[in-house]
């Protein structure tokens, strides 16, 4: 018996050594954020914010989605293969979408519009970056660089949705009259298509303008951590949100395009209710 | 004046409408014709305002026909549709910008232009002087509002012009000169005019014909006998 558990440690203490060094530097590092998730926890306790348990059900969750995510991660990177990489991008497009849905549930149709927006934006941008050399054609830079594009793409999608819905209830008279005077629904809807997408633009052109002396976007933290050069990084950093602007700004015309069917019937009469 | 052999420019045929499965009115029948200003009067709620979009298929009537020129709405491209049956709403919209852009917007979306002195005309049309032109619009009073309104339907050359309530906010003096203008634009343009109000004494004195859509017919929609043509 006590042999047996000899045996167990020992294995144990074989595999733990037969891990990354990178792995073994970072699982100490991780033990000792828990000390500072604990001192959080007290104060959440002391002071009754009601949060410990949240906090705690999260770390453990979240560790454990994330790790699984990197064992898989490291898997497709060991493949070395494009047209797997390219299918981990369409399903994180297809997540992005349905997020999108969820957070817009009270809007018909947001699925079904925002999918086909993100999957050909964000495979498209992606696929030239590669053909043209922008992006290094491996997983490590593709995927990281395709989630921040995918993630941008949501975000406009969800404002575009959002915009384009409560104007058309809030601006309903303004809206009418475009539709009398004979505008097509797209003609009728123009100038709220192209502020949602301005508006969606807004945030990452501010950081865009303030890049470096404000502060040091993910990308380039993340690369300067993982030890690259920071000049390699900067210059990546900058490319990344190329992509994402040309990504976001196709993105908002497919998703408005589409989602002017959700809002207007074939006779161009405008089908989204009044305001409750 | 109804032109004999020429269809008319608006005609509803027994057409009925329901929201939510609740008659708003059932059985209406209305006829149009170039050269004439036709009231539709009615207490409030009644659907007045409902014929109008129906009329230019903002909305689909439940029951019943609408022609242009004898031919089903439906079967039109709903936008030449409504530039040929122009609808100027009770509260006129005005678009960013200055009148200029706003009587241009319509002409835009058909992919059409005006000159600087069509632009005058149409502003002359209405009693609306040029220095107008480059006036903010969202700046107009109610009644500046409604007139460019009705220059900005004016300037796509439409048959018929349906207007709802366009005196409703307007003072006495203001009304008289939106009517005048209305009965210019009749008769330089020939063409035909339907206006809602519910103010009867105004529909006495500015309207040929007046059709009534009164709540009775919402109620029961086997009394059809107040819904035609009263005059």
């Amino acid at each position: 018996m006590q042999s047996d558990i000899v045996g167990i440690i020992d294995q144990i203490v074989q595999w733990f050594g037969s891990l990354d060094p990178e792995i073994l530097d970072a699982v100490p590092r991780y033990l000792a954020a828990l000390v500072l998730l604990a001192v959080l926890i007290a104060i959440s306790r002391w002071q009754g914010l009601g949060v410990g348990k949240r906090l705690i059900v999260g770390t453990v969750r979240g560790t454990a989605q994330i790790l699984l995510m990197a064992v898989i991660l490291v898997t497709i990177f060991a493949l070395r293969d494009l047209v797997v990489i390219f299918i981990v991008l369409a399903f994180m497009a297809l997540f992005a979408a349905h997020t999108t849905s969820e957070n817009l549930d009270h809007i018909p149709g947001v699925f079904r519009v925002s999918l086909p927006a993100i999957l050909i934006a964000s495979q498209c941008v992606m696929a030239v970056a590669v053909v043209l050399g922008v992006v290094v054609p491996i997983g490590e830079y593709i995927i990281p660089m395709g989630g921040m594009v995918i993630g941008n793409c949501m975000t406009l999608s969800s404002l575009v949705i959002d915009r384009m819905w409560s104007n058309a209830q809030k601006q309903r008279p303004l809206l009418e009259t475009a539709l009398a005077l004979g505008a097509s629904p797209a003609q009728a809807t123009r100038l709220t298509i192209i502020e949602s997408i301005k508006a969606g633009l807004l945030p990452n052109l501010n950081r865009y303008a303030s890049l470096g002396i404000v502060s040091i976007p993910g990308l380039m933290s993340g690369m300067i951590i993982g030890g690259a050069n920071p000049v390699r990084a900067a210059l990546f950093q900058v490319i990344v949100f190329i992509m994402i602007f040309l990504a976001v700004t196709i993105t908002g015309f497919i998703v408005s395009r589409l989602f002017l069917s959700e809002m207007f019937n074939e006779r161009m009469q405008l089908t989204v209710p009044p305001p409750t | 004046m109804t032109t004999m052999g020429t269809p008319p420019v608006l005609e509803m045929r027994d057409v009925s409408m329901c929201f939510d499965e609740r008659p708003l009115f059932e059985g209406f029948n209305l006829r149009l014709d170039r050269d004439e200003i036709l009231g539709l009067t009615g207490p409030s709620g009644s659907g007045k305002s409902t014929v109008l979009r129906i009329a230019v298929d903002l909305v689909s009537p439940t029951t019943g026909t609408v022609l242009c020129h004898g031919v089903p709405v439906t079967e039109y491209d709903p936008r030449e549709l409504r530039r040929r049956m122009i609808l100027v709403p009770q509260r006129a919209s005005m678009f960013s910008g200055t009148v200029r852009d706003n009587l241009l917007w319509g002409l835009r979306v058909h992919g059409l232009s005006a000159t600087e002195d069509e632009l005058v005309g149409a502003l002359d049309n209405v009693f609306l002087g040029r220095e107008f032109l480059d006036k903010v619009a969202g700046n107009l009073s109610g009644g500046e509002m409604q007139r460019v309104a009705i220059a900005r339907g004016l300037l796509l050359k439409p048959d018929a012009l349906l207007l709802d309530e366009p005196t409703s906010a307007l003072d006495h003096e203001a009304t008289l000169v939106v009517e005048d203008t209305i009965r210019a634009v009749l008769e330089e343009r020939h063409i035909g005019v339907l206006i809602v109000t519910h103010n009867r004494e105004q529909a006495r004195r500015f309207t040929s014909r007046v059709v009534e859509l009164n709540n009775n017919n919402r109620k029961d929609s086997e009394d059809s006998s107040s819904m035609g043509v009263s005059q």
